[in-house]
């Protein structure tokens, strides 16, 4: 291994678990804030801390990892203009933090998702995948469970969970096999999820 | 130079994508070139035999050479070949019926573009590429699902939404399977890597088909989606679907052999079918009308698998192939009511709209009642021949799947009562100008479907032939 993968495996490796929780953390505040500005910029953090995640497990191909940055900086980008379509259509200006409907329900299923997620990762280790990367994995299928089950009408935060259980599915399928098609395939359908995301919010308004 | 038969069949369809991209001005021309690119395909699959190779001066089609990509292989078998002309032809059909409904839409690229995927997903081997390639499949259909068309009204596109998050979700069973296969073959011993496999197959599929509780986003799509888009989704990538799962019961024979199998389809089948049927007798928007018909058909088809028989395999592929016909008249017909209704489809708003416009009423009476399984229709045939297998066993489980296709019959007269009723006094009494082409379309549609309603021979013979190809059922 050469000196800068070796580098970057031990940042990697003792960052992984702080970057599991930031998951969280970003996850929660997309989840409780409702102003799309605001959550992109917690959705580019959050693609940031799953690219940690990768660079864990493309520990001797950084360059996979920096690819799976980019692409999900790519996806923020996308609902990033979709969310100013939105904006103005509807005429709202100027950035103003706003918290989602139903703050105490939303608080409270996302303790209790927290809670579920981080005893399944104890209870139920993944195989050939380490700790970190599981209490990661279940975290964004918490997130993703949240977003898909509680935001049927918003069609970006359904857009935001779903991607959240792809990358949840390539962290684990990446750990056990980390072959060029599936990474391949897994980011087209990651950026294809992103694109039918972002025309659904657009044709929603705009027709 | 000679060419693998799957690099054919997927790549004439995709890079005939690209060049439709460029032509969408012309939607006549774009309609024509989509069709004969699926007819040919659809053709050359049917009628070439694998072990030959098609001659030419500069390029030969070797139908049976494997196509390989990166180490994994793609090859067309025997028992592919009825689910490729399926989907191929099905296809081919929904462009024609497009071509008026859809001006300039993108259907007609997008559609060639699923095609190539959905058969690449019949071809490839491994489960991981399958699925990968399903779920691409189903959010490219997300883009021409929700293309505004001419000046219907607002739509909501929740739907669209609702179907992403559904096949997402049934992915990681898909893929971790793969992953459990392989330990199985590493540890033989180990059964609870088959149990776990089982359940997660069996999840995946019961979310891809829109299984109770799973249904929510067939009738979501239906409500809200373009009518002959819906009909796409519901015929050829529910079709492929149900391939894939035949397939895997093929490859995994220990799946269809478990103890459970049988009651487990059969109960998850009738619960869809009384489910979509009541939930069928009580709707009053055209669109969900198809969308619970949809589950009934579903129902039906894992009730006739759960039967363990090689006459219920038979009797589900002819289901599905009775599918596209009674599907493609409901089209015509909530298209055109729908535009009556300023894109509005609720029976309230469309009271005596078979006034104005009595073909499409006709298409969507004729449709719907195929879509239920009466007489005349090849549906019938093939509920028929459900009921008497079914029966033979449990005459209850056959009555209860009875019950479940006369809900949406009452849900089809239920909505034709409306349709039939007077004119209100504030509509329009001018009679819809029927479009020529739609209405040959409607006419040819119900002949095809007359006509194999009356001789279904043909049908069965293919049908049974191919489900001989599939040996997990023994009897």
């Amino acid at each position: 291994m050469n000196p800068f993968n070796l580098w970057l495996s031990r940042i990697s490796s003792f960052a992984a678990g702080p970057a599991a929780w930031g998951i969280f953390l970003t996850g929660a505040l997309i989840y409780l804030i409702n102003e799309w500005r605001i959550r992109f910029l917690i959705l580019v953090v959050q693609y940031f801390f799953v690219g940690i995640l990768f660079a864990r497990i493309f520990d001797t191909r950084p360059e996979m990892a920096l690819l799976k940055i980019l692409v999900g900086w790519l996806i923020c980008g996308t609902f990033l203009i979709s969310a100013r379509v939105r904006g103005q259509v509807i005429s709202r200006t100027g950035l103003h933090l706003r918290w989602s409907s139903r703050l105490p329900f939303r608080l409270l299923s996302l303790m209790g998702m927290t809670v579920v997620a981080y005893l399944a990762s104890q209870r139920y280790p993944l195989p050939f995948v380490s700790a970190d990367l599981t209490l990661a994995c279940f975290i964004l299928m918490a997130l993703a469970i949240l977003f898909i089950g509680t935001e049927e009408t918003d069609v970006m935060a359904t857009g935001v969970g779903v991607l959240n259980l792809v990358a949840a599915l390539d962290i684990f399928y990446s750990s056990q096999d980390p072959g060029l098609l599936v990474t391949g395939l897994l980011v087209m359908v990651s950026l294809l999820i992103a694109l039918a995301t972002s025309y659904l919010a657009v044709v929603e308004v705009t027709e | 130079m000679t060419i693998p038969g799957p690099l054919v069949l997927i790549g004439v369809p995709l890079a005939m994508a690209a060049v439709l991209q460029l032509l969408r001005r012309w939607t006549a021309l774009m309609a024509l070139l989509a069709m004969l690119t699926a007819l040919f395909c659809g053709l050359l699959v049917s009628f070439v035999p694998l072990h030959e190779t098609i001659p030419s001066d500069t390029l030969r089609i070797a139908m049976e050479q494997p196509l390989n990509i990166l180490g994994r292989v793609l090859v067309i078998e025997p028992v592919d070949r009825l689910p490729l002309t399926f989907i191929f032809l099905t296809a081919a059909m929904l462009f024609v019926i497009a071509w008026r409904l859809l001006p300039h839409s993108n259907f007609f690229p997008t559609g060639l573009a699923m095609v190539a995927l959905l058969a690449g997903a019949l071809l490839v081997k491994q489960v991981v590429y399958t699925a990968l390639l399903l779920e691409l499949a189903a959010v490219l259909a997300i883009i021409p699902l929700y293309e505004p068309v001419g000046d219907q009204g607002v739509r909501h596109a929740k739907g669209g939404a609702q179907y992403i998050a559904y096949v997402t979700l049934s992915l990681p069973g898909l893929m971790v399977t793969q992953l459990l296969l392989e330990l199985f073959a590493i540890f033989p011993n180990d059964t609870g890597l088959l149990q776990a496999a089982t359940v997660l197959l069996g999840l995946s599929f019961a979310i891809l088909l829109g299984a109770v509780p799973f249904q929510a986003w067939l009738s979501t799509v239906a409500t809200d989606g373009s009518p002959p888009v819906v009909t796409f989704l519901f015929t050829v990538n529910l079709g492929t679907v149900w391939f894939v799962l035949l397939a895997f019961l093929e490859s995994y024979s220990w799946l269809g052999a478990q103890a459970s199998f049988g009651t487990l389809f059969t109960t998850i089948g009738l619960l869809m079918m009384v489910g979509g049927g009541l939930l069928a007798a009580s709707q009053r928007r055209l669109g969900r009308l198809a969308g619970y018909a949809t589950l009934v058909d579903n129902g039906a088809m894992l009730v006739a698998l759960g039967t363990r028989h090689v006459s219920g395999v038979a009797l589900a592929v002819m289901l599905l192939l009775a599918r596209p016909l009674a599907l493609g008249l409901m089209t015509l017909g909530v298209d055109g009511l729908r535009r009556l209704g300023s894109g509005d489809d609720t029976v309230e708003t469309l009271a005596g709209a078979a006034r104005r416009a009595p073909w499409r009423a006709l298409a969507l009476l004729v449709g719907g009642m195929a879509m239920a399984g009466f007489p005349f229709s090849l549906n019938f045939a093939a509920h028929w021949g459900l009921y008497r297998v079914i029966s033979a066993t449990n005459i209850f489980q056959a009555v209860v799947a009875l019950a479940g296709c006369a809900g949406v019959m009452m849900g089809v007269i239920g909505v034709v009562r409306v349709l039939l009723a007077p004119l209100p006094k504030s509509a329009t009494q001018v009679r819809s100008r029927e479009d020529p082409v739609v209405l040959v379309l409607i006419i040819v549609l119900m002949g095809v479907a007359l006509l194999l309603g009356v001789f279904p021979q043909s049908v069965s013979h293919l049908v049974l032939q191919m489900a001989e190809g599939f040996t997990f059922f023994t009897s």
